[in-house]
């Protein structure tokens, strides 16, 4: 092989000098503020300022179409004498309590199943995401006709199993009604919690389970010493999004009952939304849905100081 | 990463936002354009006859095109609200029941247009007035009432010995107990829907003489005898004519029962004729429409006008103008409320004998509710007190809350408490 003597030069050649801003760009520093920015600038501007602007309006008379009047904490004690206001908060923690707790015990079953070897298994997997990737308004939509007693598959049963005719009204009483609320939000954030956590489960190394099988330890044992104290962390996390979405959910509620019958699923979003966009009244809708933010931050702080404890 | 290709990238990707920023190499000249925001109609027809036939010819008279904008059913609060916000959006709207009340800042006065529609055209209707008229002024033209009737199954009915519709509750009443006892039940909306539940609730409260305000617009007088006879003859009609499901219906809901047979009678505007008709043409034979009951103070019919407004901020109000002018004339008029098959009832007394009530006749009783209808909340005067009311559902809950078994004084005095905290002075 000849190396040519261009190549020998080249190479001996000292590098240019790098301008300097160039060199100011290619500091690890600099650059990787560089690449955080657009995302940044993007929570700023979708997340950040809707929430500083929120709170401004909050602390304002603010009818739609016209100027404002601040008023200080006017609208929050308005909200604090609304009976309707209580009722919506109580509707708003029982259906995030019960709906999450289903779907973090639902969705350890259904990673624990998926976890297991059977034919078709990736295909199961990929189906089970379904109700989470279909729209909401689309699911609602589908579940309004199980939910209807003249057309339910749901009614066609339980009438075939001896209920009287024409079967319980799923959405026109109060109590079925927030049942059937926590049941479709169950159903939607089920996949979410079982795809995590069973991403979760392969990450357990299968030699601290041979252990602790030659220790004589029983399935429930290997499960409780081996398995759950490994999955806390991702189940905590997981449990944080699910609270925070289902805390704010709106979009089910909104196209199957409207808050009703009787305000009995009426949340906050969808009363913040009925106040803000039917009544007009911007300042008193921002602080209903201000209301949710004190009890999601002791959460997430309460959740962030168990973490890193752990 | 190494310097160059960092430093690479850097260059890629500012290029590619100043690209952005350019972005294509502006058209030529565009015509004059203005946007005409709709709420998309339930009858396809009418909101195809504007866009191939209304928005055509405006442009072809006159050089200007019109967009016509639709926005799903329900969404158009939120999109006005929107637009009067952010100051852009579009330059003429629809708008209905309390709204003009509730932007009339963001709204032309448009009383020239309004009252030279009515000098040519027979007249408003004085419920139109109601709707149209803010603080003196026409802030938006009425286009028509979306009435909300009875709807009634002639078979049925006859089933039971009635050929004609009861005139009063008590007289619904007592049929409906028989179509109960026939497994043909009533099925009104005592849930949270826009439109069904307030079509029945609020003529019922008036025709026992209750309301919810005086006149003046402060006064709370729900708490009456008359509204806790309402309240017992509306417990007694669901707990012994309807389906239990009511209490949780929104406004497809008793469509839906309407066309699976489930419901003999409900209130409803048109569109269950007009549906049915096209899909359902044997229940279409045995459907008939009939005014509300009057009870002991009266009849009532609940008003949802529609209206047609000019946002203030339209950069070219002329233009704005000459278009509302227009439409509002009656060759363009006749045809759009044609086009409907009366679904939208004109208010203007020069269509009150038009070719298109005889298209239909079981239709007629739309136009004759006219001239008992009002807006909800009567008859206070319309305000951002009464448009918290209604979007808290606060008569529909009263009522729904009695039917479900709660006590009527209990329910009147949540009521109270309610309306007493919304009218609370500043």
């Amino acid at each position: 092989m000849t190396i040519r003597s261009e190549s020998i030069a080249r190479l001996a050649r000292p590098t240019r000098r790098a301008a300097p801003l160039g060199a100011w760009l290619d500091r690890e520093s600099v650059f990787s503020w560089l690449m955080m920015a657009p995302p940044l600038l993007f929570l700023a501007a979708f997340v950040g300022y809707p929430f500083f602007y929120g709170i401004l309006l909050s602390l304002q008379d603010r009818p739609v179409a016209h100027p404002g009047t601040f008023v200080g904490l006017k609208n929050f004690a308005t909200n604090f004498r609304d009976a309707l206001f209580w009722r919506v908060a109580f509707n708003t923690f029982l259906y995030t309590a019960i709906a999450t707790l289903l779907k973090m015990v639902g969705g350890l079953a259904l990673a624990l199943a998926m976890n297991q070897q059977f034919p078709l298994k990736n295909l199961v997997r990929a189906l089970l995401l379904l109700p989470f990737i279909v729209p909401t308004v689309l699911s609602t939509v589908a579940w309004m006709w199980i939910l209807d007693p003249a057309f339910s598959v749901l009614n066609w049963f339980l009438i075939a199993l001896g209920v009287p005719k024409p079967g319980p009204s799923w959405l026109g009483n109060p109590i079925l009604a927030m049942a059937s609320i926590i049941v479709i939000n169950t159903w939607r954030g089920l996949p979410f919690y079982g795809i995590t956590l069973l991403a979760g489960l392969q990450t357990v190394p299968p030699e601290l389970y041979e252990a602790a099988t030659i220790d004589g330890a029983s399935g429930w044992q290997r499960f409780r010493y081996v398995t759950l104290p490994l999955l806390k962390p991702i189940i905590l996390i997981v449990t944080l999004f699910s609270v925070i979405f289902t805390f704010a959910d709106f979009q089910l509620v909104y196209v199957l009952t409207h808050g009703g019958p009787q305000n009995a699923t009426q949340l906050f979003a969808t009363y913040a939304f009925d106040v803000a966009m039917g009544a007009g009244q911007l300042g008193l809708g921002a602080s209903i849905a201000l209301a949710m933010f004190p009890a999601l931050a002791l959460l997430i702080v309460v959740l962030t100081l168990y973490l890193r404890r752990g | 990463m190494g310097a160059t290709s960092r430093r690479g990238f850097l260059k890629l990707a500012g290029l590619g936002a100043v690209s952005a920023a350019i972005g294509p190499r502006p058209a030529s000249a565009q015509a004059k354009a203005l946007t005409f925001l709709h709420e998309s109609s339930f009858i396809k027809t009418f909101d195809e006859y504007f866009q191939k036939m209304l928005a055509p010819a405006y442009e072809k008279e006159t050089g200007v095109k019109v967009n016509y904008e639709l926005t799903s059913v329900g969404s158009l609060p939120t999109r006005i609200s929107t637009i009067t916000e952010t100051g852009s959006g579009a330059d003429v709207t629809m708008i209905f029941q309390l709204y003009p009340f509730l932007f009339d800042e963001k709204l032309f006065d448009v009383s020239d247009i309004a009252e030279e529609a009515g000098k040519k055209q027979g007249g408003w209707y004085d419920v139109a007035k109601e709707a149209g008229i803010v603080n003196g002024k026409w802030k938006t033209v009425p286009f028509s009432n979306i009435g909300q009737l009875m709807n009634w199954r002639t078979d049925w009915f006859a089933e039971v010995g009635v050929k004609k519709f009861p005139d009063t509750w008590e007289e619904l009443y007592d049929v409906g107990k028989k179509l109960k006892a026939n497994e043909h039940p009533f099925g009104f909306e005592l849930g949270h829907g826009f439109g069904d539940n307030h079509g029945w609730l609020y003529p019922l409260l008036w025709s026992f003489g209750a309301h919810e305000v005086e006149p003046d617009g402060k006064t709370v007088v729900i708490d009456s005898d008359e509204t806790a006879r309402a309240i017992d003859f509306a417990h007694k009609f669901f707990r012994d004519t309807m389906l239990d499901d009511v209490l949780g219906w929104t406004d497809v809901s008793n469509n839906k029962a309407w066309y699976a047979e489930q419901i003999s009678c409900t209130n409803n505007a048109e569109s269950i004729l007009w549906l049915a008709k096209r899909d359902f043409p044997e229940i279409a034979k045995v459907t008939d429409q009939a005014q509300n009951p009057a009870g002991p103070k009266g009849r009532f019919h609940l008003m949802s006008a529609i209206s047609h407004s000019i946002f203030s901020f339209t950069p070219d109000q002329e233009a704005a103008r000459a278009f509302l002018r227009w439409l509002m004339d009656e060759k363009q008029l006749g045809g759009w409320y044609a086009s409907a098959d009366t679904y939208y009832q004109p208010l203007l007394h020069a269509y009150d004998n038009a070719p298109m009530w005889q298209v239909e006749p079981r239709n007629i009783p739309y136009r004759d509710a006219l001239a008992t209808a009002h807006l909800p909340g009567w008859p206070a005067p319309p305000n951002r007190q009464l448009a918290e009311s209604v979007a808290k559902y606060v008569i529909v809950d009263m009522f729904a809350k009695a039917c479900a078994g709660a006590a009527t004084k209990d329910v009147i005095k949540n009521a109270e408490a309610q309306l007493k905290e919304i009218y609370r002075p500043a």
